[in-house]
């Protein structure tokens, strides 16, 4: 059986997957497994020819974010898992997760969901203490963000290659799911509410991508630069971060370094958290669906979301596991307040295409911006020609 | 013998010269090549984009595995850095805290572009860079490492080139390959449409397109008459020109125009469909929800296929007009009497098999050879126009009429049992009594009728021939009763069984 995945803990994705298939042979010793993992935009690309495979080597099981299930089963390449298994059931999922399962209108589950992240904002105790006698009320909101970030960067400006921000976008370049919540806390959403139309091209939408690109634009956040190298929170070179994963074990392995976790600034009326769900589907070419479908059952059980959600610092995705994983450390006891604000993208067959152009439009942005030939003029109008392009999709694909 | 130096060369040439599907491939080979001869904690890959001065991270190489990789560097901040890799070829960083050399490699790629609608097929210059890492040990590297691991960069960049030549020889093969498919199904198909939609969806298999679209025009390319396409799950649609949104028709023009269109990022592409000046149509291929560019060589192949495909579209459809000429009867429009047979042979089978009711009129107008004699055959033609255009337009669809010979017309009616025959009958006999002939000098107006004779499946036979000849006598009958009505075999069997052949072939 082949599993493609994407790499949920960066270069330590394999020997994640290794100790997970471990533990699977362990009580499935009949079944081989191999791992390949790819980058979402490699995978992205490789879903679409699933279907007429060019590939020698075709997945059985493959890792995906949730929000493109209806894709999958629009392009017919994910199996009905319903079918496949009908006491399959999504009883003990947690609710934002179930929609995602589902081919949109239907209740048959076509991906499973396997673990989620979720985004918070994650500062280091002993820098801001230097510049906000109460970080916890000043970083409530996205202006009092910005105020931070200035005066962090007096604070530490003679550190070279400091940045009050780190960039935990994985290509280090601008990201739209780092931009989410400052677009939904403005109680705004991608379409409207009959998913007919999209908001991308209005006034609001783009008042809030603004938002987000200030880090870079103020240089409160490095863009197109090294991750690792530059501007990190252990390093040094940060003080906060805007990111979906926990980080527990990164900055713990700093003695001494105090690192405390805040719902991310509403940039609107209220905090807005991205939920980012991870599915399995399995390939309607596969020739081992047996074997796939027990690999999802043995992910789905409390002990392996515990487990594979402690490795990856994420969270598990069923209500068995979530609540003991919550409780395991003090510090995850924020995200109890930051669930509940948490937002999805939704499960549309165009959704997937949405997020491919709203990312290099901002690919294109960071150029700019470092090239400094970036204007918000130039940006509003990408954008509009954006709210086009989507309004076409939709009216093709009709969600 | 072999110095130091030349035998690690020889051992990393060994081990990275074997053919490569692709330049993946290749990097998974040679970068744990790499590290494991200069012990090397981590080794990346990256594509440089000289005009943006970025560094695109592709694949990094760590401990036993090596993983694809996205993330982009800005150098343009940098000019020291920049000016030392692309004097020197290597370059050490600055910003690290421990040991790390930039190696430039830069390899000839096999590139097809299209430039003012010609296509240009030339060999472009693409240029990566190697980093090398070890910070476990901060070990630097030694100038002799640095010696070499430029040799070893320049080994990587002959095999790259390499693969890239065998990599485009293998997307030509496979593009080669494959259209030679589709013309083979092409070939076998026997309807035009079965052919069409076979193409459709070969073309999307073999070129991995979301959609394919066929627009078939008229020859002037003014007008959309339908629309056939292949949708994302694969499923065949179809479509009336007239129920498009006024955009796609928009189209036209623009399409006809230009000999073809790349659009919104080359993930679009508009084929004209034309022969000499003759337009059939024109075909699109999208990648507009996966948003994958479509290669120049896939476009540059589509487009010779379309060439291909126009002339074939176009002979079916002279085929098709061939074979409308010699199946409908040029004076009436209606189906000869061969094709009326073959349809009737179907016909019967099928009610057989099913169980189906169906019933057979035939008829002939009164007085006829009067209506020559006395008005010329030129009225006489116009009569026969008249009253076959009253019965196109009476009909269903899936009733088939005939011109059987002279005036005799014969009307096959399926799923239709003697009691709605004879409903249809009476609609005829009404309308075609509103005929007036044309006559200036005549005194009085002189209208057309008509006698019918109607036998059903499988009450009267269940032969095509036994319903032909109930049918002809229940029309014999109506006859001798004064012509101008209709008759069912059944209700008239008895009188017919009376008169002698003789005698119905003389009344005929």
């Amino acid at each position: 059986m082949i599993l493609w995945v994407m790499p949920d803990s960066g270069a330590k994705t394999m020997e994640d997957y290794a100790t997970l298939v471990a533990l699977f042979k362990k009580e499935n010793p009949s079944v081989d497994v191999t791992v390949r993992v790819f980058t979402r935009n490699v995978l992205w690309r490789r879903v679409f020819t699933l279907k007429d495979p060019t590939h020698e080597e075709m997945p059985d099981l493959i890792q995906i974010p949730h929000y493109w299930t209806a894709l999958l089963v629009k392009a017919g390449v994910a199996e009905n898992l319903s079918q496949l298994d009908p006491g399959l059931s999504l009883t003990d999922c947690l609710v934002p997760l179930k929609e995602h399962c589902y081919q949109p209108g239907t209740k048959d589950i076509y991906s499973y969901p396997w673990w989620f992240d979720l985004s918070a904002l994650h500062y280091r105790a002993d820098h801001l203490k230097l510049v906000s006698a109460r970080p916890e009320e000043d970083l409530k909101t996205w202006h009092g963000l910005l105020q931070i970030c200035q005066a962090l960067r007096e604070q530490f400006g003679n550190i070279p290659g400091y940045y009050p921000m780190q960039n935990s976008d994985w290509r280090g370049s601008l990201s739209m799911r780092s931009a989410l919540p400052c677009m939904w806390s403005r109680g705004l959403n991608f379409f409207t509410e009959d998913r007919a139309a999209t908001l991308v091209g209005s006034k609001e939408f783009k008042e809030a991508l603004h938002d987000y690109i200030t880090l870079a634009l103020k240089e409160y956040m490095p863009i197109l630069r090294e991750r690792g190298s530059l501007g990190t929170i252990v390093s040094g070179k940060a003080s906060m971060m805007i990111s979906r994963k926990q980080g527990i074990s990164m900055f713990s392995a700093k003695r001494g370094m105090r690192v405390c976790t805040l719902p991310v600034p509403a940039a609107g009326d209220q905090s807005a958290a991205y939920l980012s769900g991870m599915n399995w589907f399995i390939s309607t070419l596969s020739q081992h669906k047996k074997e796939a479908l027990m690999f999802i059952k043995f992910c789905a059980r409390p002990d392996m979301q515990l487990r594979y959600s402690h490795m990856i610092e994420a969270f598990p995705a069923f209500e068995e596991a979530f609540e003991p994983f919550i409780s395991s450390s003090p510090r995850l006891q924020v995200y109890k307040e930051i669930l509940p604000t948490a937002h999805t993208l939704p499960n549309m067959i165009i959704m997937g295409t949405v997020m491919e152009i709203l990312k290099r439009l901002l690919a294109m942005c960071a150029a700019q911006i470092v090239e400094h030939r970036f204007t918000q003029a130039s940006l509003d109008r990408e954008l509009d020609m954006t709210a086009k392009e989507i309004e076409y999709l939709l009216s093709i694909y009709k969600g | 013998m072999f110095d130091k130096k030349s035998y690690t060369l020889y051992k990393f040439h060994k081990q990275i010269n074997q053919s490569f599907q692709d330049r993946r491939e290749l990097l998974e080979c040679a970068l744990p090549a790499l590290r494991d001869m200069f012990r090397l904690d981590r080794v990346y890959f990256f594509d440089w984009q000289q005009e943006r001065a970025i560094l695109s991270l592709r694949m990094m190489c760590k401990k036993e595995y090596c993983m694809d990789m996205q993330e982009d560097i800005s150098v343009a901040n940098e000019p020291a850095f920049l000016r030392q890799l692309l004097q020197k070829g290597v370059a050490e960083t600055t910003d690290l805290s421990y040991p790390a050399l930039y190696v430039l490699i830069r390899w000839l790629r096999p590139t097809v572009e299209l430039k003012s609608g010609e296509v240009h097929s030339f060999m472009r210059e693409k240029v990566g860079v190697l980093r090398l890492e070890r910070f476990r040990k901060n070990r630097v590297f030694t100038d002799a490492e640095i010696d070499l691991i430029k040799d070893l960069g320049a080994e990587i960049s002959h095999n790259l080139h390499n693969t890239e030549i065998d990599q485009a020889k293998n997307q030509r093969l496979s593009i080669s390959t494959a259209l030679n498919d589709l013309s083979t199904i092409f070939a076998s198909s026997l309807r035009l449409n079965d052919g069409l939609e076979l193409i459709l969806k070969g073309i999307q298999r073999y070129f991995h397109f979301d959609r394919v679209h066929l627009y078939l025009t008229n020859s002037e390319g003014t007008r959309i008459k339908s629309v056939l396409g292949v949708d994302i799950s694969g499923n065949v649609t179809q479509e009336s020109g007239d129920s498009l949104r006024d955009e796609e028709k928009q189209i036209l023009k623009e399409v006809f125009e230009s000999s073809a269109t790349y659009r919104a990022k080359r993930s679009v592409i508009y084929l004209p469909l034309k022969v000499q000046r003759t337009k059939v149509g024109f075909l699109t291929f999208d990648n507009i929800l996966s948003r994958r560019k479509i290669g120049y060589l896939d476009f540059i192949s589509l487009q010779q296929f379309a060439t291909q495909m126009a002339l074939t579209i176009d002979n079916a459809r002279l085929f098709e007009r061939v074979q409308e000429l010699s199946n409908y009867d040029e004076l009436t429009k209606l189906p000869v009497r061969r094709y009326f047979n073959e349809k009737f042979a179907e016909e019967i089978y099928r009610a057989k098999r099913f169980g189906l009711s169906l019933s057979l009129i035939i008829m002939d107008i009164d007085w006829f050879k009067q209506i020559n004699d006395k008005h010329g055959h030129q009225i006489g033609d116009w009569a026969l126009k008249a009253v076959s255009k009253i019965i196109r337009s009476s009909l269903r669809q899936t009733d088939v009429p005939c011109r059987f010979g002279g005036d005799e017309m014969v009307i096959m009616l399926p799923r239709t049992n003697s009691e709605e025959s004879k409903v249809i009958a009476r609609r005829l006999q009404e309308r075609i009594c509103d005929v007036v002939l044309p006559d200036r000098n005549a005194l009085e107006p002189e209208h057309l009728s008509i006698s019918q004779g109607i036998s059903s499946f499988p009450s009267d036979g269940t032969t095509a021939n036994e319903l032909l000849e109930k049918a002809d006598q229940a029309l014999y009958v109506v006859k001798q009763h004064g012509r101008g009505n209709f008759a069912v075999y059944r209700e008239v069997a008895e009188q017919v069984q009376q008169t002698s052949p003789e005698e119905q072939k003389e009344e005929k």
